[in-house]
């Protein structure tokens, strides 16, 4: 993370919370784990970037970040993190500008960690997760957002057995027809490996819907299921990852998982198109097939 | 996969006998060549006595840009109340559209049709265009305006393109991409691809013409939208192995293959030669070629009822080919048949089907040039590399095998 306070500096800042550790960390966000009345909360504090030559550039991103958190305390959907007891608020430290708030502390692990320890989910927990992700975007779809960022780090398995999957982290959401994310139009945002191919079109901020987040549903599900990301190889330059995001065809996730049904297979790949118009987008219809398999 | 009429001038008892064999499952009834009454008359003949089968009409609007031209022919679609000429200026007014879509809705309201077809402008040459603007507008508006007006049967939507817009392959997906995401979503959409002219065989059968039309059904039919492609005839079968809901096809060339030329008529000519429609060949050959071939390459005959008919000896004429009004039901026939091969619910093995069945096919055409049998123009082998490489795209484009 850019500009990172040190763990005294945050406790300072607030009196509230006990901070007790550091627990992730990415572009422009922190987490800690914290104790809040005796609650565990995972407190997050998000960075904003200032351009020296234009001073709208820090409230832009201030504007943003709250518009992103009055989204996700109107979403309702188990499956999406829930807001915690801070309200987001404004926090200098050492003048460099960040937003402060509280989100629940979901017990469990992310599905990056499960991969990392060589988990293989049955058939049941894959749907589950199915069903779970589809619920989450469906959920953002009522607020026109595009997650943006699916992906095994992004989903934590928990162990609530009314909240199977929670996904986390909407600091890439992008408001459909809204305004622009980042100062730079051209930039994609998202995780290299997880980047949808839409978004690799110029302009792809025109045309962009939730079709990516179920491109990125199915891919996070082709890993969780196989063990590989079929995109991401050790030691390539990031053009060529691009390019393979773009123009390779990952093999049938039924050839990597023969165990599984054919069909239910076929769905996740079909979610994995290139072209948006080839994933079945009726999430009301998938669920549906979901449920059947 | 079902099989349409796409009735045409002259219908006589065509659709009565297709639809009590069972080698068609329904009619698209056209506007332009029968009276409204007429049509009304038709609709309840085939409603009572064919209970089972799908009745639908195609409002061809898409002529209705042209409409004011001193050289066209538009039959009996006057007949209509929401049909007059405009422009595209008027059509860019959401308004009109309504206007129009609401008097068409309150004449079909009262037809006993199986589903509703909505009307819509011909996207004449591109999907970047204005005409493609207005052409999302009228799928756009016509939920809405249907609902008020309480209709309750299906609603699909029209889209009329010319073969130009699917070669923009860029264009073509943004507007796919856009059509999926709809929500004012139709039941599902009629689809009729245009060619510049219906004798123009290498127009439709064409690579990017075939790989495109077949993605243009799975992506709606993966996206749950049912599809009836109008002037589908032979590439039928192809489009149904892909998630396509219907196809259809009809007596005259102009029924087989759509063009703006239906409605602007050439100068007089010969009746063309009776045809047989073979399966194994993926085209209609003469009756006398049928003969010459089927002597040393006898799969070329489909052995089906309807083929009897192509013996001297049970025509008066002593020809061997029927009378022109009973050669569509050859035609109907071997087109149901070959759905009922190619179309299953595996889209991989269908299309590993359709793979099969076309080098079959070339396979053929090579025995008979071997022979140094010459075919005329249209009999010859000039689709079967578009079909082969029209495969091999929509393969390659849409991520299957």
């Amino acid at each position: 993370m850019q500009r990172k306070p040190n763990l005294a500096e945050v406790n300072a800042a607030i009196p509230e919370a006990e901070l007790l550790k550091e627990i992730g960390s990415g572009g422009f966000k922190i987490v800690y784990k914290a104790s809040i009345s005796n609650q565990t909360e995972a407190i997050k504090l998000v960075y904003l970037p200032k351009d020296e030559n234009d001073e709208t550039v820090l409230e832009e991103n201030r504007r943003r970040v709250f518009r992103e958190l009055d989204i996700l305390a109107k979403c309702d959907s188990p499956y999406i993190v829930k807001l915690g007891s801070i309200e987001p608020r404004p926090l200098e430290i050492q003048s460099n500008s960040y937003v402060l708030y509280s989100e629940e502390f979901l017990p469990g692990d992310s599905l990056q960690q499960l991969l990392g320890s060589g988990h293989r989910p049955a058939k049941e927990e894959i749907l589950e997760l199915l069903a779970c992700m589809l619920g989450a975007v469906q959920n953002l779809m009522q607020f026109r957002v595009i997650h943006r960022d699916i992906k095994p780090g992004n989903i934590i398995k928990t162990t609530l057995s009314d909240r199977p999957f929670v996904l986390l982290d909407l600091g890439l959401a992008f408001a459909v027809g809204g305004s622009r994310i980042t100062r730079d139009s051209q930039k994609i945002p998202g995780t290299l490996y997880y980047i949808a191919p839409e978004m690799l079109e110029m302009n792809f901020r025109q045309n962009l819907d939730f079709r990516a987040d179920l491109y990125t549903i199915g891919l996070t599900i082709y890993e969780y299921a196989s063990g590989i990301n079929p995109y991401a190889r050790r030691q390539e330059d990031q053009f060529t990852t691009l390019y393979r995001i773009k123009n390779y065809k990952p093999k049938p996730l039924n050839q990597l998982r023969t165990d599984l049904p054919t069909d239910m297979c076929n769905l996740i790949d079909q979610l994995m198109r290139k072209i948006p118009a080839l994933r079945p987008a009726n999430i009301d219809q998938l669920l549906k097939r979901q449920e059947a398999f | 996969m079902k099989l349409y009429a796409q009735a045409g001038y002259g219908p006589s008892e065509k659709i009565n006998e297709g639809l009590s064999e069972n080698i068609i499952q329904g009619a698209i009834l056209s506007p332009k060549d029968m009276t409204k009454l007429a049509m009304t008359e038709k609709i309840q003949f085939i409603r009572g006595k064919f209970p089972k089968a799908d009745v639908f009409i195609d409002p061809q609007f898409y002529v209705g840009l042209y409409a004011a031209s001193p050289e066209i022919n538009l039959g009996n679609i006057g007949d209509w109340d929401y049909f007059r000429h405009y422009t595209k200026s008027e059509l860019e007014i959401s308004r009109n559209i309504d206007n129009l879509l609401q008097t068409y809705f309150g004449e079909i309201a009262d037809l006993n049709v199986t589903g509703v077809i909505s009307p819509n402008i011909y996207i004449s040459q591109s999907f970047d265009s204005r005409e493609a603007v207005i052409a999302k507008n009228f799928i756009r508006q016509a939920r809405n305006i249907i609902e008020a007006q309480s209709i309750s049967k299906p609603l699909y939507a029209s889209l009329v393109i010319c073969r130009e817009a699917l070669q923009d392959q860029k264009e073509f997906e943004e507007f796919l991409n856009d059509i999926t995401m709809i929500d004012e979503r139709p039941d599902g959409f009629y689809v009729i691809v245009g060619s510049r002219s219906h004798e123009a065989r290498s127009d439709i059968f064409h690579t990017d013409i075939i790989a495109n039309w077949m993605m243009l059904n799975l992506s709606l039919s993966i996206n749950g939208f049912e599809v009836i492609n109008g002037y589908s005839d032979i590439l039928t079968a192809f489009l149904g192995a892909v998630g396509g809901t219907a196809g259809a096809t009809g007596w005259w060339s102009n029924l087989r293959t759509f063009s703006l030329d239906r409605y602007f008529p050439a100068g007089g000519g010969r009746l063309p030669v009776i045809r047989y429609l073979s399966n194994l060949l993926l085209n209609r050959i003469t009756f006398a070629e049928k003969e010459a071939i089927s002597a040393f390459i006898p799969d070329i005959l489909n052995n089906l009822p309807h083929d009897t008919e192509y013996t001297a000896e049970n025509n008066e004429s002593g020809l061997p080919a029927p009378e022109r009004a009973r050669e569509i039901l050859q035609s109907w026939e071997a087109i149901n048949t070959l759905n009922q091969k190619l179309t299953g619910n595996d889209i991989s093995k269908n299309l590993d089907e359709c793979n099969n069945w076309v080098l079959r096919c070339a396979e053929a055409y090579g025995a008979i040039a071997n022979r140094g049998l010459v075919l005329d123009s249209h009999s010859n082998n000039e689709h079967v590399e578009p079909l082969m490489e029209g495969l091999r795209k929509f393969r390659e484009k849409t991520e299957f095998g």
